[in-house]
Order: C-alpha cells, then sequence, then structure tokens
C-alpha cells in the first residue's frame, strides 16, 4: 500500500513539475462552469488560433467569487501566494481593499497595451487604483428590466408603455398586472437586496458617502425602500427567502411577469423555454422618471504575485478581453456573457435578434444601456452594508419601523468598520 | 448479539402483536430517513426545470444528465481523489489513533490520564477559529496542495483516540503479559496479537473517518487548489453554485458524492456495530 | 530509547506506553493546541489582516462583543437550537435505540441501517435536499396542503420562526440515527437479565425505560451529550447552506457568524473572530465540564 501511496505521489510531483516547465500555460480560477468557464475557453480558444498555437489555459472552476476572495485573504496573510492562479477573476468591489492591504498580491495592467477608452466608465472605476488598471474586464453587469409582454398585453399595457415611467406608475401597472394574470411584475432574493442597490443606482444615489455609509438621511433609499414593502403587500413583488427560492420558484416556475438585475440572470430566465418569444427588455422606471440605468455583480480578471509569467498573462488578456471580437462573441454565444468593450458590443453577432426575446437585438441594447450608467461612490465594505441593509428590509416587511430598521442597519455597519479601524 | 434466533414460545404471535405500535414508529421514522435520499435519487433522473419543480417520481433524464455531467465537470477525476484521499486519511489516522488509544489504556498512569484529559480540549476548538493559522503553518511546511495538507489536521482527533481507548478495555492484559514472556517487544504485541483481535474498532472506526474524510469541505477548499486535486464536495459545491444551476445533473452529482459512504456503511455494518458497542462499555 | 542500557523492564514499559501515544498527542498539540495560541494572540489585535496591530485597549475585542447586537443574536440562536434539538435527539435516540433492542422485532438490521443512513450523506446534498423539500413550491407544503393540516404554503425558510424549526428538523434527521448506533451499543452491553426481571414484577414499557434503560446508559447519555453539544454550539454549516443565517439574522449561528467576520465579505477582521471563536471555546469547555460532573455525580 505505501508504495503504491509513493508512487501516486510520485506521479503528483512530476506533473507539477512538468505544468511549472511549460512557460506557454497560464492558470485561471473563476466560478461557474457555464458562464465564466465559457467565456474564458473562448478566450484561450482565440489566442490560441490567432496568436500562439502553443498557448494553453488551464480553467479551474471554483463555487464562487468568495471562494477566490477567501483564498486571496488567506494567502495574503500568511504571505503565501503560492495558491493563487496566475490569474483570478472575482467580484470588481473587492479589488480596492486588496491592493490596499495586500499590494504585492497584484500586477498591474498599465503596461498591457489595452485600450481603455473602449471599455465602460462604470467598469473601470472600480478597478483603477491610484490612477492605475488593474483589472481586465469580463463580463458586464448592467442591468435589465425584463418584461412578459404578453402578460403586460393582458392587463392593456405594451412593453414601450414601461419605458421611462415613474416607479409609482410601474406600482399601479403591476397592480393591474396581479389582477389579471395573478403575476407579481418583479421578484428579489430577500436577502440578498439586490434591488434597493440597483434602483438607487438609477437615481445616480450612493449607499455611501465620503466612506461612511449613507442609509439614514438618504431620502431616495428611504423612499425606494418604502416602495418595495409596499410592492410586497400589494403582490407585485415576491420577496424569496434566498437566492434558490429567486431563481428556482419565482423566475423557473413562472410567478412573474418581470425581472430586474444584471443581464447575467438571462441564463436563468431562458431555462424556461416554454416562455421563449413571450420577454422583452427595457430600462428601468425611476422615481421621477425618465430611463433608469444600473449595474449589477459582473466581475474581472485580476493578474496576481504568483504569476510567473507576467507578460504572457498580459499579452492574453490585451489581445483577449482587450476588446478581441471574436472572444466575445463566443463569450457571448455559449455562455451568455455580455462585454462591457464598448466595440466589441457592435459586432454582427450581439446585433442579431434572440428568438427568446422576441428577436430584440437584447445585447446590443444591454451594451447601449451599460455606456449611460452613472459611476457612484463604492466602498470594500459594499457587500457588509448590504447584508444589513437586507436585514433591515424584512424586519420591515414584518411590521418594524422604517425609520429604526435603517438606523439599526446604519450603525451595525459602522460597528462593523470600526472593529476594523476605519 | 447472542440470541438471535426465534424463540419458539406459543406466545410469539401476542409479543408480535403487542409489538405493531413499534413497527409502525419505525416505519414512518424509517420512511422520514429515507425519503430525502429517495427524492435524490429520482432528482438525478430528472430535468433540472422538473427537479425544481419539486417532482417526486422517477423521470427519463438520467442518462442525458450523465453525459452533461461527464462533458461539464471532471468527475472521475473528483472520485478518484475523494477515494485516494478518503482511504489515505483512513489508515493513517487508524494506525495513529489506535497506537495513542492502546497506549493510553493499556499502560496506563495519573500523568497519561491527564493527558488525555487535556486532549479531550481539542475536540472543543473551533475548526474557524484555527483555519487560519493552520494554512499558515501547512503552507511554511511546503505542504499546500499535497495529500499531507487534506490529512494532517485529521490525523489525531480526541474522538478516535477515546474510540479505541474505550475498546481497548476488551483486550486482555494477561495475554500481554504472557507475549512478554515469550519475548515479544511492545509494538510486536501492538501489530501481532491487538491489531487482530480489534477488527471490529477498526471497522467502526474506519466507517467514521472515511465519511468524515469523504465529505469534508472547509478544510480541503482552503487548502487545495486546482481541478487536479479537485475531490467530490468541491465539485457539487462549484455546480451547486452558478449563476443558472442545472439541478438534475447536479443531483446525479450529490448522487455520487454520497454513494461511496453509504457503500462503505453497508459493506462494515455488522462490524462498526460490534466496534461501537465495544466503545462504550 | 530502547537501546538505552540500565534501563529496567518497567521504565521500558513504560517508555513504550509514551511512545504509542506520543505521535497522536504531538499532533494534536500542534495542529490544534498551537493554532489556538495564535489565535489567542491574534484576537488581541485589531485592523486588516495584512497589516494587524496590537488593539487599545488590549481586550478591545473582548469588551466589543457585548454591545454587537448580531453576535448576541447569533449566541441566542444557538443557544435554542441547543436547548430543543439536542435533549429531543437523545431522547429520541434512545427510545429507537431500546425499541430496536427487542429481540422479538423483526426486521431489526433493517430498521437500523435505514434510521442510520442520513447521517452518511454529505452534507452539501443535504442541505439541497432539504431547502427543496421546504421550499414555498416544495413537497412539505403540498403534503399538508394535501391532508388539510394548512390552507395556504407556509413560507418556512422565510419567517424565523419556521426557519429556526426547519434547522432543527434538518438536524434531528442528520444525527438522530448517528446517536441511537451508540445507545443501541449501550444496551447491547446490558444484560438481557436485566429486563425480563423487570417484566416479570409487571413495570410497563414506560417504567423500564426510565427507571432501568436511561440510568443504566448514563456513561453514553453524558459522552453522545459532550459530543452534540460540541456539535451544536460549533453548528455552521446548517446556518450557511439552508437559511443563510437569515431571515434578518434569524437562524444565524456563532460559528457563521465567526466565519462572516473571518473570511465573509472579502474584509477580514481576524482580530475579532479570533475574540469571538475564543469565547465559543470556552462556552463549550465549561458546558462538558458541567455535562461531565452531572454524569459522575449520580454514579
Amino acid at each position: 500500500m505505501t508504495k503504491k501511496i509513493l508512487a501516486l505521489m510520485l506521479a503528483l510531483c512530476m506533473l507539477l513539475a512538468v505544468s511549472a516547465a511549460m512557460a506557454e500555460k497560464l492558470t485561471v480560477t473563476a466560478w461557474d462552469a457555464n458562464f465564466n468557464g465559457n467565456a474564458l475557453q473562448a478566450a484561450a480558444d482565440d489566442y490560441k488560433a490567432n496568436v500562439d498555437p502553443e498557448f494553453e489555459l488551464e480553467i479551474n472552476i471554483v463555487s464562487g467569487s468568495s471562494d477566490v476572495e477567501n483564498d486571496i485573504t488567506n494567502a495574503g496573510s500568511s504571505g503565501d501566494y503560492s495558491l493563487l492562479s496566475d490569474i483570478v477573476l472575482f467580484q470588481d468591489r473587492y479589488i480596492k481593499n486588496f491592493v490596499e492591504n495586500y499590494p504585492d498580491a497584484w500586477v498591474d495592467l498599465e503596461d498591457a497595451g489595452i485600450n481603455w477608452d473602449d471599455i465602460t466608465a462604470v467598469k473601470q472605476s472600480y478597478s483603477t487604483i491610484n490612477g492605475k488598471h488593474y483589472g481586465a474586464p469580463v463580463d458586464n453587469g448592467t442591468c435589465i428590466m425584463a418584461y412578459r409582454v404578453d402578460l403586460l398585453e393582458q392587463a392593456g399595457y405594451k412593453i414601450e408603455d414601461m419605458k421611462g415611467i415613474t416607479w409609482e406608475k410601474f406600482l399601479e401597472i403591476g397592480k393591474e398586472v396581479y389582477a389579471k394574470t395573478g403575476k407579481a411584475l418583479l421578484s428579489m432574493d430577500g436577502s440578498g437586496n439586490d434591488l434597493p442597490y440597483i434602483m438607487l443606482q438609477g437615481e445616480g444615489v450612493s449607499l455611501w458617502k465620503e466612506g461612511k455609509p449613507f442609509i439614514v438621511g438618504n431620502e431616495k433609499l428611504k423612499r425606494v425602500v418604502e416602495l418595495l414593502i409596499e410592492m410586497e403587500k400589494e403582490h407585485v413583488l415576491i420577496l424569496s427567502n434566498d437566492w434558490t427560492g429567486y431563481t428556482n420558484e419565482t423566475i423557473m416556475q413562472d410567478q412573474v411577469a418581470g425581472v430586474l438585475n444584471g443581464n447575467w440572470i438571462i441564463p436563468t430566465m431562458t431555462q424556461v423555454e416554454a416562455n421563449s418569444g413571450k420577454w422583452q427588455i427595457t430600462s428601468m422606471p425611476t422615481l421621477d422618471g425618465g430611463e433608469g440605468f444600473a449595474t449589477n455583480g459582473g466581475s474581472s480578471l485580476y493578474v496576481t504575485g504568483n504569476c510567473k509569467n507576467p507578460e504572457l498573462a498580459k499579452k492574453f488578456l490585451a489581445y483577449t478581453f482587450g476588446g478581441s471580437k471574436q472572444t466575445y462573441d463566443e463569450a457571448l454565444r455559449k455562455g451568455g456573457v455580455v462585454t462591457c468593450c464598448i466595440s466589441a458590443g457592435q459586432s454582427e453577432v450581439y446585433g442579431e435578434g434572440v428568438p427568446f426575446f422576441n428577436n430584440q437585438p437584447v445585447y446590443k441594447d444591454i451594451t447601449e444601456m451599460g455606456s449611460k450608467i452613472i459611476p457612484i461612490e463604492e466602498s470594500p465594505f459594499h457587500y457588509v452594508l448590504r447584508g444589513y441593509l437586507g436585514t433591515a428590509m424584512q424586519q420591515i416587511k414584518d411590521g418594524a419601523d422604517i425609520d429604526a430598521a435603517l438606523q439599526e442597519a446604519q450603525d451595525a455597519t459602522t460597528f462593523y468598520m470600526e472593529g476594523m479601524g476605519y | 448479539m447472542t440470541n438471535t434466533a426465534i424463540r419458539r414460545k406459543p406466545a410469539v404471535s401476542h409479543i408480535q402483536r403487542k409489538l405493531i405500535p413499534a413497527y409502525i414508529f419505525l416505519t414512518i421514522m424509517s420512511f422520514l430517513s429515507v425519503f430525502p435520499l429517495y427524492w435524490m435519487f429520482t432528482a438525478a433522473t430528472n430535468t433540472s426545470l422538473e427537479v425544481a419543480q419539486g417532482k417526486i417520481w422517477f423521470g427519463s433524464y438520467l442518462s442525458e444528465n450523465y453525459k452533461n455531467l461527464i462533458d461539464q465537470q471532471n468527475l472521475w477525476q473528483a472520485m478518484g481523489n475523494s477515494f485516494f484521499y478518503a482511504a489515505v486519511q483512513t489508515l493513517a489516522t487508524l494506525l495513529i489513533c489506535s497506537l495513542a488509544g492502546y497506549g493510553f489504556e493499556l499502560y496506563h498512569d495519573k500523568g497519561k490520564d491527564r493527558l488525555f484529559a487535556i486532549l479531550l480540549l481539542a475536540m472543543m476548538v473551533p475548526q474557524v477559529a484555527t483555519l487560519i493559522p493552520l494554512f499558515t503553518m501547512i503552507s511554511q511546511m511546503k505542504m499546500l496542495n499535497t495529500v499531507w495538507a487534506f490529512i494532517i489536521p485529521g490525523l489525531a482527533t480526541p474522538f478516535m483516540i477515546m474510540m479505541f481507548r474505550q475498546n481497548s478495555r476488551n483486550f486482555p492484559i494477561d495475554t500481554m503479559e504472557a507475549a512478554r514472556i515469550d519475548g515479544l517487544s511492545e509494538i510486536g504485541i501492538f501489530f501481532r496479537m491487538y491489531f487482530p483481535m480489534m477488527k471490529s474498532t477498526y471497522a467502526a472506526s474506519a466507517v467514521i473517518v472515511f465519511m468524515n474524510a469523504w465529505n469534508a469541505y472547509m478544510w480541503p477548499r482552503t487548502v487545495m487548489k486546482g481541478n487536479a486535486v479537485q475531490t467530490m464536495p468541491m465539485l457539487i459545491a462549484n455546480m451547486s453554485n452558478g449563476y443558472a444551476v442545472d439541478y438534475g445533473m447536479l443531483m446525479l452529482g450529490v448522487l455520487f458524492c454520497s454513494l461511496p459512504t453509504i457503500i462503505v456503511f453497508f459493506v462494515l455494518q455488522k462490524q462498526f456495530a460490534e466496534g461501537i458497542t465495544g466503545s462504550v462499555k | 530509547m530502547k537501546k538505552k542500557h540500565g534501563f529496567g523492564l518497567l521504565a521500558r514499559q513504560k517508555a513504550a506506553g509514551w511512545g504509542f501515544l506520543a505521535p497522536a498527542s504531538l499532533l494534536i498539540f500542534v495542529m490544534s493546541f498551537y493554532p489556538m495560541v495564535k489565535a489567542f494572540i491574534t484576537s488581541l489585535q485589531t485592523g486588516p489582516a495584512a497589516k494587524l496591530a496590537w488593539a487599545d485597549p488590549i481586550f478591545k475585542n473582548y469588551t466589543r462583543m457585548f454591545n454587537d447586537k448580531v453576535f448576541l443574536t447569533a449566541m441566542g440562536n444557538t443557544f435554542l437550537y441547543l436547548l430543543i434539538q439536542v435533549p429531543v435527539m437523545l431522547i429520541l435516540a434512545i427510545l429507537l435505540a431500546q425499541l430496536l433492542n427487542n429481540k422479538d422485532l423483526k426486521l431489526r438490521g433493517l430498521f437500523r441501517t435505514l434510521i442510520f443512513l442520513p447521517c452518511a450523506t454529505a452534507l452539501v446534498s443535504y442541505s439541497l435536499i432539504f431547502k427543496t423539500l421546504f421550499a414555498n413550491e416544495g413537497l412539505i407544503n403540498s403534503f399538508l396542503k394535501g391532508i388539510g393540516i394548512i390552507q395556504e404554503n407556509v413560507n418556512w425558510l422565510g419567517q424565523s420562526d419556521t426557519a429556526k424549526a426547519v434547522i432543527i428538523i434538518a438536524l434531528l434527521w442528520r444525527w438522530t440515527g448517528y446517536n441511537m448506533v451508540f445507545f443501541l451499543a449501550g444496551l447491547q452491553n446490558i444484560e438481557y437479565s436485566v429486563y425480563e426481571a423487570a417484566n416479570i414484577d409487571g413495570a410497563s414499557g414506560w417504567k423500564t425505560f426510565w427507571h432501568i434503560t436511561v440510568p443504566l446508559l448514563r456513561p453514553v447519555i453524558v459522552m453522545t451529550g459532550i459530543m452534540s453539544i460540541n456539535g451544536t454550539l460549533q453548528l455552521f454549516d446548517e446556518s450557511v447552506n439552508l437559511t443563510n443565517g437569515g431571515p434578518a439574522n434569524a437562524t444565524i449561528t456563532m460559528s457563521h457568524y465567526i466565519y462572516n467576520n473571518a473570511l465573509g465579505q472579502g474584509v477580514a477582521n481576524f482580530g475579532y473572530a479570533s475574540a469571538l471563536s475564543f469565547i465559543v471555546f470556552i462556552m463549550v469547555a465549561i458546558l462538558a465540564f458541567i455535562n461531565l460532573k452531572v454524569g459522575d455525580t449520580r454514579d
């Protein structure tokens, strides 16, 4: 037995040695094989076919952005970066904090030769630290407001009627839709609280002000929260318990006539083939009328300090996600990944009508909407705050006083930040 | 355990009648225990949408789910990895903990008893607290991404030592003396006499260690990176957190992940029961 | 060591004894106690992971937790689980073991296997299964509606009381069979004649159970009690996977909250997380100690 173990270990060591010796190879860690995995594969194929036939990309799939973030925290706090891949993918908001805490864990992309003017402003705003670019964009988190056209019609509305309206009007229409069809016009993961953040962004308002949480005294936030609670009462909004409830029940079990989230929600919607052709997308309403644009989620690729061949990594990223039409077209076709590279969004593939969305060229529309998003103040404590805001939402829903609950969320976030010396 | 023959008394049917409530209760409990597992089996044969909608009958999508699983995931590599790590962990842990249990019980004195009481405290050390210091330690030992990183924290656990210690009470001390007079060394007694006599204890412990190692997630996830070392629980976690999850395929993966531990238990269940019996004497 | 001259036979045996337990003991010291010491040092520090500095005042992380509403909630939740789940589970497990120990019962092996099976299921699978079963449109709701107990779907995981109940049910499901096996083993060590004597005396089933079975099983109860208390106070996976602590932190456990502080959300507060886990460690140790003492004095 010991011999076998030894032999196996030896084989393992050799494997590791061989992989280290190959210079044209890069490793990357990402999550979601179908979405990010396909996008990365598309980029690898593109680079291999058009630049370097020897090139190889090993894609390691993990269970979520949090896995990558934990790896970085582990590596940073122990000073051992050896488990980090050459390139890692994680949610856009953390890089500032990571660069600040572990500066030598990253390689910036300043001399990679990416045309930054071609990348949407909001995407760049996340990963530019002290004037240096660190992140190569992958997907674009631009929000879509999708409606079931057939159900709207039953209530006497068209998709055009939904463009540029106020949220109050949305609520009115929602009531009619519910009365006629029994379906809600919106749903949300009650613990993830995407909607307040998205809706507020449409107003150009942040949950942060000069580095401090901006919950108490944020009038627009209060209006948004009140609206959402009202919508929930009127059956216009379904608040699910968690993410699975949001995707599996409200979307896949056909309980809603509308979906508002980052466009990466599309692969979930298209799983219900029976609804093909019945959906269309547009921009979201705003508090005082006019079109609202926002982004939610979305992530970027970062070159780590553990990368053996940073020049190759930069070259690869610049060629592919820096703006290659082939990469982005394939990423879209195979994974539904939408670019935030402006020129790539003008390709033929993006202009094609999508049957599921009644032949609307949704991807072109999404990239256009993406270019209209106004960057707002962000913070590394973004998700901490959103967690507490979600708690407040649930409390208000169960009858708690809105001001008290929001105050509690503000206090809890401040408490967390104080504990870290902020 | 000793008398399993049905007792041929005239009152058998009367006894059985009295047991009817017991049968009903046990049947309900068994049903409740097995139903979620049954559902796991059926879900593996259905489409994603059907699973999400809570269908409870078998479907016809099994081969499709399998094809997708094989195409999209390194299923057999993860199975192989999990099996390798769990097997190494089981062998090594059994050796180290049985040696310790044997030492604590058969050579016991005040000092050793005290040490044992201190070691029991380790059972209460929260895993979250030691995660980062342990990671740093393993990284300094240059063991990250090796089988060692996987097994080292679980090599010696107070629970396993206790298991062997309790069971060692059944080991006859006289035989030890006799063996010593025959000139057998101390370590010789362990391997030649103790080891063969304690088979059921080893079996019971093997079931528990294997199960824990197979299902381990948080620690392996921290020290093992990359497709080459991926284990089954990691594979499942990776599949279950995408933007759009294929639940049929996922449940098939879950089934693959659950089968080995269930099989190990079935194969060793008789020895398992005996080994546990020895541990609570 | 053995090669040394002048070692008596007894001394050599003694050395051998220490030799046998040395590897395991050393491993436990290095892998559990040493990291715990390091965690204690960290618990006196504050700031982001790479720039930890001594806290000022030095016990800041410890005094801080008394003002931490979420931690206090988590502590309340955890103790609620402990107070309900552990006794129910142990009683149920003893009861099942008692039934299965009856030699007249047929299909004993099958029942035992089926009831044990849940704990062989991988954690990821089990939480997934429970989430789906207790979903709004899930099987539990359709079943309860079918037999007329409820009229409308119950949002099990969305209300604080029912969400707590689901966590307790899930724990019961997974661990009752496991504990049952230990009790069954304990019962098999009790002479069958004790029961026959009780039967002749005309003691009822319940009486036999409370006055004979439970006292004789005390050592096993103490052992399973310590294991369960430990497991519940360190409860993590169910809170993370089933409810993610929600709704509104109604089900979050102490370990889950520690994890959120240590690794969750990308902005780690190791100092505070370490202080919290130290407190959990002390709580477990105290409860285990009480459990042992109570088990002892009745002997």
